[in-house]
């Protein structure tokens, strides 16, 4: 369960680095697809669109000092998958017995501020992005809204761009949330 | 502790203590105003509360945020090594001195007028002391409040009932079955990083009950394990095993056995020998062949060791999670999940056993996720008006016989799934939320939780 891509966004908050617009665009395209298969609920598709060595990760927030060392945990995890994990949860979802997600949830995934530098490796990009996701979930008029960035390394393949390293830093140190079952 | 307007209670609590012993408990216990008024004026304020992990503050003014009730906590190491509690509240009008889930400090400072109180509580800074004061405020007088607390095998808890017994004795000799948990090496547990933490329209009582060894549940909220070939046990074998409770004091276990399972089967080797070290040969009679084992102290405090893998059809780890369930409100909680890794084992066991963990428990726990959905949704349901008039079913081994060769304390059936500790678990509450502030909470008042035909 080795994997291989880390994160590669450079310390502190980065600026804007010169990339061809069509790669821009490319990139944005892809991101917009992804979010469509999670909120269309087409997690097979879904989950293919990652690298066999990815690693999605969730760290835990902790409301700290301002002088504090970190507030994004460096050890504790909401989720910390790799692509076969993420595997196992679409798989779960597919069993007749994902209480959680019968009836699904209705998720709306909106994404925007989108800043692409290069990664590390020859085509590798290190991508930064806010995420707002909405969840509403049975006759409730109650709704959920998380936000968070993402911070992704995306890879071009053969197959077009995908994703070897995701994580998903929240804004909240303790969740409005029940429960987790759908992806962030 | 608060001893005027007391809370009433409700008609179906009182009702509670004839329907108990019969197995039937009111829905309306579940999530109601009137229940969480009561909780908090006679329950969380007289219970030990569990506030910390010891490894949470490993060092001198290391500190976490922490609730007894609805009152904030700050649990702290002062620069003697001494871990102390204290209320989280200046003494001069009352604001919050400790802003920070975690971290470290020498002293807190408020952010109002300025009092400066050092982590042993102590007062130490007043602004315009000979001023305003005139010398005449006594310092010594007007440190934090402090909270009283005790710790166990690692665990610190605490309570706001200057009177309450030693918490050995409340433990009553559940500390047998939380060494399991607690001891799988001569140093114990650690926490693995800080608590996830996330909220649920969900009352704390059903994730309680359902941690204190509710084996009804597995193959069919947790149907997706057998599905997809995570577990070791089938379906057919799932019920065997040992259900264990205090009688008086609430706590309780449920202990799976698989026929023909290895010893300490699923503990890395090297947490294997340490166990060995730190139980006793009772304890080991009684954990070496469990599959796996759930179980709470009573009110809100559970652990939990089962196998699990990160993919299926692996023979898995045993990790071990501890939660607490925190009431927020009437049937809302506040969750606090940790996972404890043996201090003992290499970087590498606890990594994995973190992520393993990971998978499983936590707000995106692939069980947890499910758990949720059912405790919300019934919790919503047993808040409706015609609840308190319905009783739910807690008929399951009413007229069972304890094992008479158990090797360890409190009184234990077989096979695990079964109701019996869920009625001592619910008499225990009955009898803390009907004691008035100022009586004392007599654990012998609680209703046997069977009857054997005579």
């Amino acid at each position: 369960m080795e994997t291989g891509a880390q994160p590669r966004t450079p310390p502190g908050v980065p600026r804007t680095a010169e990339i061809p617009p069509e790669v821009r665009e490319s990139i944005t395209d892809f991101l917009y697809y992804e979010a469509d298969l999670l909120d269309e609920r087409h997690y097979e598709e879904w989950v293919e669109l990652f690298t066999d060595d990815a690693r999605y990760e969730v760290p835990v927030r902790v409301t700290r000092e301002k002088k504090a060392e970190w507030d994004v945990s460096p050890t504790a995890r909401i989720i910390d998958d790799s692509k076969e994990m993420l595997q196992v949860r679409v798989a779960r979802l597919n069993t007749e017995y994902a209480w959680a997600e019968d009836p699904p949830s209705r998720v709306r995934h909106f994404i925007t501020n989108i800043r692409i530098h290069p990664g590390d490796t020859e085509g590798e990009y290190a991508v930064r992005y806010n995420v707002l996701i909405y969840r509403s979930r049975g006759e409730l008029p109650r709704y959920e809204v998380l936000s968070g960035q993402r911070r992704d390394v995306l890879r071009e393949t053969p197959d077009g761009w995908r994703i070897a390293y995701r994580q998903v830093i929240l804004d909240q140190s303790v969740l409005a949330t029940y429960n987790l079952s759908y992806f962030v | 502790m608060q001893t005027v307007n007391t809370a009433s209670v409700p008609e179906f609590v009182q009702r509670m203590w004839h329907t108990l012993p019969e197995g039937r408990v009111p829905a309306k216990i579940f999530n109601d105003p009137a229940v969480y008024e009561l909780e908090k004026e006679r329950l969380f304020s007289r219970a030990w509360c569990f506030l910390a992990h010891e490894s949470e503050v490993p060092h001198p003014g290391d500190y976490v945020l922490r609730w007894i009730g609805d009152n904030s906590i700050i649990v702290v190491r002062d620069e003697h090594g001494e871990i102390r509690a204290h209320h989280n509240r200046c003494t001069h009008r009352g604001n919050q001195v400790c802003k920070a889930e975690m971290g470290n400090a020498s002293h807190f400072r408020c952010s109002y007028h300025g009092w400066t109180f050092k982590n042993t509580g102590d007062l130490i800074g007043v602004p315009y002391y000979r001023e305003v004061y005139r010398e005449s405020l006594r310092k010594e007088e007007w440190g934090l409040k402090p909270v009283r607390i005790d710790t166990y095998a690692g665990l610190i808890f605490g309570t706001l009932d200057p009177e309450a017994e030693p918490l050995d004795e409340y433990l009553g000799g559940f500390q047998f079955y939380l060494d399991f948990f607690l001891k799988p090496g001569p140093n114990g547990t650690e926490a693995y990083g800080p608590p996830e933490r996330w909220v649920a329209d969900t009352d704390w009582k059903f994730c309680a009950e359902n941690f204190g060894g509710d084996g009804y549940h597995t193959p069919v909220t947790h149907q997706f394990g057998f599905q997809l070939g995570f577990y070791p046990s089938s379906g057919k074998t799932h019920f065997m095993g040992y259900a264990v409770h205090i009688p008086g004091r609430g706590h309780l276990i449920g202990i799976g056995h698989t026929p023909g399972l290895p010893p300490f089967v699923g503990f890395p080797e090297e947490v294997v020998e340490g166990m060995q070290q730190a139980l006793s040969p009772e304890q080991i009679e009684v954990f070496s062949p469990a599959r796996m084992s759930v179980g709470t102290v009573f009110p809100n405090l559970s652990f939990l060791i089962q196998p699990f893998s990160l993919t299926p059809k692996q023979p898995g780890l045993k990790f071990c999670t501890m939660r607490l369930w925190h009431p927020r409100g009437p049937g809302k909680i506040e969750m606090f999940s940790w996972c404890l890794v043996p201090k003992d084992a290499p970087q590498s066991v606890k990594d994995e056993l973190y992520r393993i963990y990971n998978l499983a428990f936590g707000p995106a726990g692939t069980f947890e996720q499910d758990d949720f959905e059912n405790w919300t949704n019934l919790s919503r349901q047993n808040g409706a008006s015609s609840a308190a008039d319905f009783d739910l079913a807690y008929f399951q081994g009413l007229d069972w016989e304890p094992l008479k060769d158990h090797p360890g304390p409190g009184l234990a059936f077989t096979p695990y799934v079964t109701e019996i500790g869920f009625r001592n678990l619910w008499g225990t509450w009955l009898n803390y939320v009907s004691t008035p502030p100022g009586e004392r909470v007599d654990p012998s008042r609680v209703p046997p939780a069977f009857h054997p035909p005579q």
